[in-house]
């Protein structure tokens, strides 16, 4: 029979029975690796989730949306409640969609599920980019995801009650709430608009204009020289937390695998440094027989990237069963990551570097000339 | 196999324990006698490759030095003082491994076995592990791991240290018909064949065609340093 047979098999047999005798040994380096690989999956996917919501709010609001928006209050020199004030902000309209409406302080009730709607009046210049949402029965819009459209809905605003008909609102106007809202012709609710509103500009650039962070830096510029604070909104503070974001999860990553790595390297080594001791005799009288010295290494390295893969695989597939009702549980979405094998490629090409590392020691110690070690 | 003006010692803080050694071992038993710590053992490890001289070389009869893989696998054998068997292995799968490491054909290997054990009076113990033998068929079985190889060069360490007479007896037969093998041996054996025992066991010296007295190359204090 071949000798690297015999030998491979009596290394098996060697090592199986060391297993069955000391199973401290293999099962504290499963439970080892296994807890840190959990540990930095789940850490790289919170990641990874953050980063996701992050897109989709991006994607919600638009990347070329901006929003102005300024309060009016009925002691405000700008307060016409009937007719418009001079916009300020006219010349936007050059650069893309600009649409001018007002957010009333007050807020609409659905007859379904007590829906809290924002309300926002638009004037009947707005009329173009709004046609696709309007219906025939009514110029009232209730803009949502949630309800089936061209729906026909009570409204109550205070005591007032108004059909609005369900439309899924563009993109671009998205940026105005987070939820559904409702949008009512200007006139139609003059007791609230008593009380002030905030002046909303929904804009979106045009494929020629400046970029966004021009386009910011005048409309700062024109509200300081007309001596207002508009609060304004747009995706690039999104995009810098994005960036934040993604660049900490760079940082994250290398720090765990770093952590992943050493720590692997440190408990596998240690145990191999005492199993490799435990069986030095062993060893040297195999390599006085002549065994490649290699296969040996091998045995100790094989070992060890067999229990770091054995337990990391075990790791991934708890983590692949618990995350959703650990995130569920703590109220965080559960959105399908984009890169699902990102981190388990990365926790696997650190583990299995620390089980190489782990070996050196052994490396080290069969250099080690078999007469000394028989003396 | 030639030992020219060998030197070795452990550590370079240390003396000497092999100095300037110069010796030509010829085919037949050599028995390296002399005191405890005197250099015996280092002597065959240094004869083995499996230490180094730091000054002078060894030459094994391939005219290689002997840390050259092709000798150590198939040329030499080696038994150990102690803890010479592989312990998850059975006597035969021992013999087996051993043999196979010197590239023999597995025919032969199955004859070379049988016919060791059955000369070291082994037989029995084939398939048993090495935990269940006693201090002598341990020490036997290691004996015939070695043969079992057909080595040039075969190196014992105390191989009969603290063994009763019946098992020295046994073994004493075993390297006489190693070194001397009358031509109807079967399988055939190659020649020449050199065999070298490092002991200080009187019982061995009748079956030595050389007896190398260790004690006359160490210096007086290391005499002293070995009686106290």
């Amino acid at each position: 029979m071949k000798s690297s047979i015999l030998i491979v098999s009596y290394l098996w047999k060697d090592t199986w029975k060391r297993w069955c005798e000391q199973p401290g040994s293999p099962l504290a380096r499963l439970w080892i690796t296994a807890l840190l690989v959990m540990v930095a999956t789940v850490i790289l996917t919170a990641f990874q989730l953050v980063e996701r919501s992050l897109q989709q709010r991006l994607e919600r609001f638009g990347l070329d949306t901006l929003l102005v928006r300024q309060a009016v209050t009925p002691d405000s020199p700008r307060f016409f409640r009937h007719g418009r004030e001079a916009d300020e902000l006219a010349s936007l309209g050059e650069m893309g969609r600009k649409l001018r409406l007002r957010q009333l302080f007050t807020r609409g009730q659905t007859e379904w599920s007590g829906n809290n709607l924002p309300v926002f009046t638009y004037p009947a210049e707005a009329l173009p980019w709004l046609a696709e949402m309007l219906s025939t029965q009514t110029e009232a819009i209730c803009a949502s995801d949630e309800l089936p459209p061209h729906t026909q809905l009570h409204v109550r605003i205070n005591h007032r009650v108004i059909l609005a008909s369900v439309a899924r609102p563009p993109n671009w106007l998205r940026a105005l709430s987070a939820d559904d809202f409702l949008l009512v012709p200007q006139g139609w609710l003059p007791d609230e608009e008593q009380s002030g509103w905030l002046e909303t500009t929904v804009f979106q650039r045009g494929p020629t204009a400046p970029p966004m962070d021009q386009i910011i830096a005048a409309v700062n510029a024109l509200s300081s020289f007309n001596q207002r604070t508009p609060q304004i909104q747009s995706a690039l503070p999104l995009m810098r937390e994005l960036e934040e974001l993604r660049r900490r999860h760079q940082q994250w990553r290398a720090v765990l695998a770093g952590i992943l790595g050493a720590a692997v390297a440190l408990v596998y080594g240690a145990i191999a440094i005492l199993e490799f001791r435990q069986n030095l005799f062993v060893g040297a009288l195999l390599r006085s027989f002549g065994a490649p010295t290699r296969l040996l290494y091998f045995r100790h390295w094989l070992e060890n990237a067999a229990l770091a893969n054995a337990a990391t695989v075990v790791a991934l597939l708890l983590i692949s069963v618990l995350q959703p009702k650990i995130l569920e549980s703590f109220s965080l979405p559960t959105v399908p990551s984009q890169d699902p094998n990102g981190p388990a490629a990365m926790v696997f090409l650190w583990v299995n570097f620390g089980a190489f590392l782990s070996s050196l020691p052994v490396a080290a110690g069969l250099r080690q000339p078999v007469g000394e070690i028989l003396s | 196999m030639q030992c020219q003006k060998v030197s070795f010692r452990y550590r370079p803080e240390r003396p000497w324990v092999i100095e300037k050694f110069q010796h030509t071992f010829r085919p037949g038993i050599t028995l390296v006698k002399g005191a405890s710590g005197c250099g015996k053992s280092t002597l065959l490890r240094l004869l083995a490759g499996f230490l180094e001289p730091q000054q002078g070389s060894v030459l094994t009869p391939l005219g290689l030095a002997p840390v050259d893989t092709h000798f150590q696998r198939c040329a030499l054998a080696f038994v150990f003082q102690q803890l010479n068997l592989l312990p998850r292995a059975t006597v035969m799968r021992n013999l087996e491994l051993a043999a196979s490491l010197a590239e023999l054909p597995s025919t032969r290997i199955a004859a070379n076995s049988a016919h060791w054990l059955r000369v070291l009076g082994l037989d029995a113990c084939a398939e048993r592990l090495p935990e269940s033998l006693s201090g002598g068929q341990q020490q036997r079985a290691a004996i015939a791991r070695a043969l079992v190889r057909e080595p040039l060069v075969l190196l014992l360490d105390e191989p009969t240290s603290g063994l009763d007479d019946l098992n020295t007896r046994v073994i004493v037969r075993a390297l006489q018909a190693f070194a001397t093998p009358p031509p109807e041996t079967e399988p055939p054996l190659p020649a020449p064949r050199i065999c070298v025992i490092s002991s200080h066991d009187a019982r061995l010296e009748p079956i030595a065609d050389e007896i190398l007295d260790f004690n006359r190359f160490l210096p007086l204090e290391r005499h002293l340093e070995a009686l106290v």
